[in-house]
């Protein structure tokens, strides 16, 4: 089955980069669903044991939570506080999907330098999932709409959610649900913060809530 | 095997033109329109090498070389691209730079030529080519180097050999090198794809089309070029939609040099195909706004750069 | 009775008084729910530590909860702070000012979120499987953001907006490093869900892969040390800290902090005996806490906002109890007395805060002056609780921060003992300033004195009594509670 997750793994790859290089929110979104989609689905056949009802349970709800909710609660938020683009963030598309091919040589290299036993079948899901994180924390930097911070922080859960799940052969199903559920709260919050600032202050501009000081 | 070399490259001499044919039968059809005649490009061609040619005064020797020298470099580029596993006219260890660097040279002066007649136009669309081809050509160069690692081989000949003898070498099984090799093929031909858009002048990236100032990138450092000189630059064209449509179809179809009959057909018919995708590409969307076409090449060179690191690793 | 069963009370009731406050009919009841619901708690913690002094370890539902000298402290602790600014509440949201603003749905969202983060803490504290623990960590931080936009104002939305993404950011990856440390125990045939508790890691901290428990420390240190508000990821804590309401200020600086430097604190063992005792961890650790002093007194100097002041110092203070930690030795228990100081002096510090501010109408200390002449027993608080803060003698912080420059300078850590000492005299100085200017300066205009009730009096004299009597004389239950749970995390007394 290894052929099957590198494909996987190289889709993940290829939708971190999208998410780097569109401006249009409704593809952003749709692209971190897809991968956290996709990160489940390896995260399953990545298994050497057969699979349990446990990781089967854990890979059916990450999967409609990552997959159906966040766009929905997302779109939803992004209709709200009428926003369809992300323009002029920080580093622009171009530079961040440079940014991004820098990354991932990074990830790949981190990879190597870990020891063995943290990743017996050799896989790339683990560079991957390190690559992913990088990429949602250069998403959080350098972009300045709300909506757009919040897709980064979903895409570092998702690649810390592959990371765990292959490192740590057999996380309790409790764990991986509290910590599914607390994603889950977590974007909630944050969507409700963002219809919030928008209300206040009229636009979902972060770089400009700056008053703060000192 | 000699009678292979020479039977490819004459079919890409012949068959062409056909090939622009075939992109604007098929935008035709899409149009709903009867269209021009498949065999077009020829009769331009032929007729176009019956006039004579207009040389404005303030042009030099640059102008004049500029259509000799880029179809000279193109039917150079030629000889070193071979035809599914069938090995160029012409290969060595390292080729590849030759070629990328043929086009490059044909690109140059191109718009030297352009730059040469001193308009403000030309000058436009020259700057517009070379600051595409900057991003366009790393990810032609990636995507080989990704190819080359894979193959162990850095001959345009070897590469392509090498991915069909390892493609045969399944056989049957042919669906499990796909899936072995599939992603790595499908970035690079994803890339190579868009970069044949660009190299090319095909919508998204420009619209081979339009006379508009504001949208013109190829056409426009052609604009006083006449007779033979632009019979050269059409057929140069032409020449290059076969060597990097040959890239393309090449990384993503291999096929065994073991049939003397089926590979050139197979990839006649592979030619072809691409041409009537790139028909379909054209007639369904439309032209990007120019700021958006680096973000179009980089994502080519992104999909190299995914391809090569996946091979390094 | 099954003494574990204390360990799930303490857990339930919290989680039903949130659920209580979301049904009250009114502002003022939901006010008294808060008092009364942390005197029980209180009333329950005290039923459990002693428990726990009797039977050692406490335990329940298997390994999954745990409670031994450490985390019973730590409850000691939540119960103080929780406690005091519960009964504050009352008092600070019962003001006419605020009574147009608390209105029903404010106060039945401020029950539910001030009980709901309690119960959070309480999960970090009492959690054996580090994966909870993290849960816990994350839930605090979410239930915690809406009490700082408890009034919503665009001020306060970009403090909550700041503290949400980096404190969720910083947690993602102690996350990471939770996984790297579980990873780790592979090396020492832990496996599934063993790897996840923190007493199997720690029988068999000597075996776990070294590689993979430094990187693990690395990441666990810069993501529960955002929550912690260590320097130099301390950027949402002046922000947040400055725009909550004071009672919620209070219990952020008084025990959030803490709870997460208690995680931390969880991991330091762990690291050290994989590591080989060579003081790796220990090292990075006192870095850290240096970096957050120094920071912290720099922006002391220049602050204006009292609670912003107070704010930096909080970040002053975990970098002081890292430095203790970071030095080892005696160092550690020091560093348990200094957390307990700060928990007891840091609160009174934003009450009187608060309270100043509702009277003065704003927190800027160049407006408030004369602050003991308009109310002698809150701008007695504000003032006396400075001076404890920047460790004034004979209050009790002083007497901490000194056993820690003893440590330092026993295990002859003298550079770090001169960069201590630099920062905590910058504070000293600068905070002093502040303080004498808003204490003894003639006020501007006629500020109407508010009478001080005996709930007042309570709120101000009791913390500093307890300063005063632990500066002069440390009594035995204190010192023996901060020496066991020292012990645990590998100090000596």
């Amino acid at each position: 089955m290894n052929a099957w997750t590198d494909v996987i793994v190289v889709l993940v790859a290829l939708t971190n980069l999208g998410l780097l290089g569109s401006s249009r929110l409704s593809v952003c979104i749709r692209v971190v669903a897809v991968q956290g989609i996709f990160f489940g689905l390896a995260a399953v056949l990545l298994r050497a044991e057969p699979i349990t009802v446990d990781l089967a349970v854990v890979a059916a709800a990450s999967a409609i939570v990552k997959g159906i909710v966040f766009p929905v609660l997302l779109l939803r938020t992004a209709r709200n506080v009428n926003i369809r683009r992300e323009v002029e963030p920080f580093v622009g598309f171009s530079t961040s999907l440079f940014v991004g091919l820098v990354l991932l040589a990074f990830a790949l290299w981190i990879g190597a330098q870990m020891p063995v036993e943290a990743n017996p079948t050799g896989s790339l899901v683990i560079p991957l999932a390190l690559f992913t994180v990088m990429v949602g924390l250069f998403t959080i930097a350098s972009r300045r709409k709300a909506v757009t911070q919040v897709l980064g922080y979903l895409t570092m859960e998702n690649g810390i959610f592959a990371f765990g799940v292959t490192v740590v052969g057999g996380i309790p199903v409790l764990v991986e649900l509290g910590v599914l559920m607390d994603v889950f709260v977590a974007v909630f919050v944050m969507c409700i913060a963002t219809w919030h600032i928008s209300r206040e202050f009229d636009h979902v501009d972060v770089d400009q809530l700056d008053a703060l000081k000192g | 095997m000699a009678i292979e070399q020479f039977v490819s490259v004459a079919l890409a001499l012949v068959l062409s033109p056909l090939l622009l044919g075939v992109i604007n039968r098929v935008k035709a059809i899409f149009a709903g329109r009867t269209g021009q005649p498949l065999l077009q490009a020829y009769y331009d061609l032929a007729k176009l090498l019956r006039k004579g040619a207009v040389y404005s005064r303030t042009t030099t020797w640059v102008f004049r070389a500029g259509p000799t020298i880029g179809l000279g470099s193109t039917l150079a580029a030629l000889m070193l691209v071979p035809m599914g596993g069938t090995p160029a006219l012409v290969s060595f260890s390292g080729d590849l730079v030759l070629f990328a660097y043929l086009l490059g040279l044909a690109r140059f002066f191109t718009v030297s030529a352009a730059l040469d007649t001193g308009s403000a136009f030309e000058g436009m669309g020259a700057s517009r080519e070379v600051q595409f081809a900057a991003v366009a050509e790393p990810a032609l160069l990636l995507g080989l180097a990704a190819l080359a690692a894979r193959t162990h081989s850095l001959s345009l000949s070897g590469i392509f050999a090498g991915s069909a003898s390892s493609a045969a070498a399944h056989g049957p099984a042919i669906f499990q090198w796909w899936l072995q090799m599939g992603p790595i093929v499908l970035l690079v031909g994803g890339a190579f794809f868009i970069v044949f858009l660009a190299e090319n002048a095909r919508i998204p990236v420009d619209d081979p089309n339009t006379h508009l100032e504001l949208t013109m990138i190829h056409e426009v450092m052609v604009l006083d070029h006449s007779g033979p000189d632009l019979a050269f630059i059409q057929y140069g064209a032409a020449l290059k939609h076969w060597v990097i449509g040959a890239l393309v179809v090449g990384s993503l179809l291999p096929v065994h040099p073991a049939h003397p009959v089926w590979t050139p057909v197979v990839a006649v018919a592979g030619m072809l195909a691409l041409a009537v995708v790139v028909g379909v590409v054209e007639s369904v969307m439309a032209r990007l706004r120019l700021l958006s076409v680096p973000h179009l090449l980089m994502g080519a060179l992104a999909l190299s750069v995914v391809a090569l690191v996946l091979v390094i690793y | 009775m099954d003494a574990g069963a204390l360990i799930l009370i303490q857990l339930a009731l919290p989680a039903l008084f949130a659920a209580a406050c979301l049904v009250l009919r009114s502002p003022k009841a939901v006010l008294a729910t808060v008092a009364l619901g942390a005197l029980v708690m209180a009333a329950s913690t005290g039923a459990t530590v002693w428990a726990v002094h009797v039977h050692g370890t406490l335990g329940a539902v298997g390994e999954w909860f745990f409670l031994d000298a450490l985390s019973a402290y730590h409850l000691v602790l939540l119960s103080i702070v929780f406690g005091l600014s519960s009964l504050y509440s009352w008092k600070y949201f019962a003001h006419p000012h605020e009574k147009a603003r608390f209105d029903l749905r404010t106060a039945r969202r401020f029950g539910a979120l001030w009980f709901g983060a309690a119960a959070a803490m309480t999960l970090v504290l009492e959690s054996n499987n580090l994966g909870i623990l993290w849960v816990g960590v994350e839930a605090s931080t979410l239930l915690t953001a809406f009490l700082i936009c408890l009034h919503v104002s665009p001020a306060s939305l970009e403090a909550m907006w700041k503290y949400l993404i980096m404190c969720s950011v910083g947690v993602a990856f102690a996350f990471i490093g939770t996984l790297l440390v579980s990873a780790s125990a592979a090396h020492a045939k832990l496996d599934g869900s063993d790897a996840l508790l923190w007493t199997h890691l720690k029988a068999v901290a000597g075996n776990l892969n070294p590689t993979l428990l430094k990187m693990g420390f690395i990441f666990l240190l810069v993501g529960y040390g955002t929550k912690a508000g260590l320097a130099p990821m301390h950027g949402w804590l002046p922000d947040a800290h400055s725009q909550a309401p004071a009672p919620v200020s209070a219990v952020f600086s008084g025990f959030l902090l803490n709870s997460a430097l208690y995680c931390i604190m969880r991991y330091i063992p762990i690291v050290e005996a994989g590591t080989g005792h060579v003081g790796w961890g220990l090292g990075i650790l006192t870095l850290f806490g240096l970096a957050s002093i120094l920071i912290a007194a720099g922006f002391i100097v220049f602050q204006n906002d009292a609670k912003r002041l107070l704010a930096y110092s909080s970040v002053e203070h975990m970098g002081i109890i890292a430095v203790g930690l970071g030095l080892g030795g005696f160092g550690v228990f020091a560093a348990m007395f200094h957390a307990a100081n700060h928990s007891i002096a840091k609160p009174l510090g934003f009450f009187s805060a608060g309270r100043l501010g509702q009277m003065y109408g704003t927190h800027d200390m160049t407006k408030m002056k004369g602050v003991l002449r308009v109310s002698p027993v809150w701008g007695g608080g504000f003032f006396f609780s400075l001076l404890a803060l920047i460790g004034v003698a004979p209050f009790a912080i002083f007497m901490s921060e000194f056993q820690i420059l003893r440590a330092a300078f026993d295990t002859g850590a003298l550079v770090t003992l001169a960069l201590f000492v630099a920062g905590t005299c910058i504070v000293f100085v600068g905070a002093l300033r502040h303080a004498v200017r808003a204490a003894w300066e003639p006020a501007d205009e006629a500020i109407r004195p508010e009478p001080a009730g005996a709930l007042d009096i309570a709120l101000v004299f009791l913390p500093l009594a307890a300063m005063l009597a632990f500066g002069l004389f440390l009594p035995s239950f204190a010192s023996g509670a901060f020496a066991e749970a020292a012990k645990i995390i590998g100090g000596t007394p």
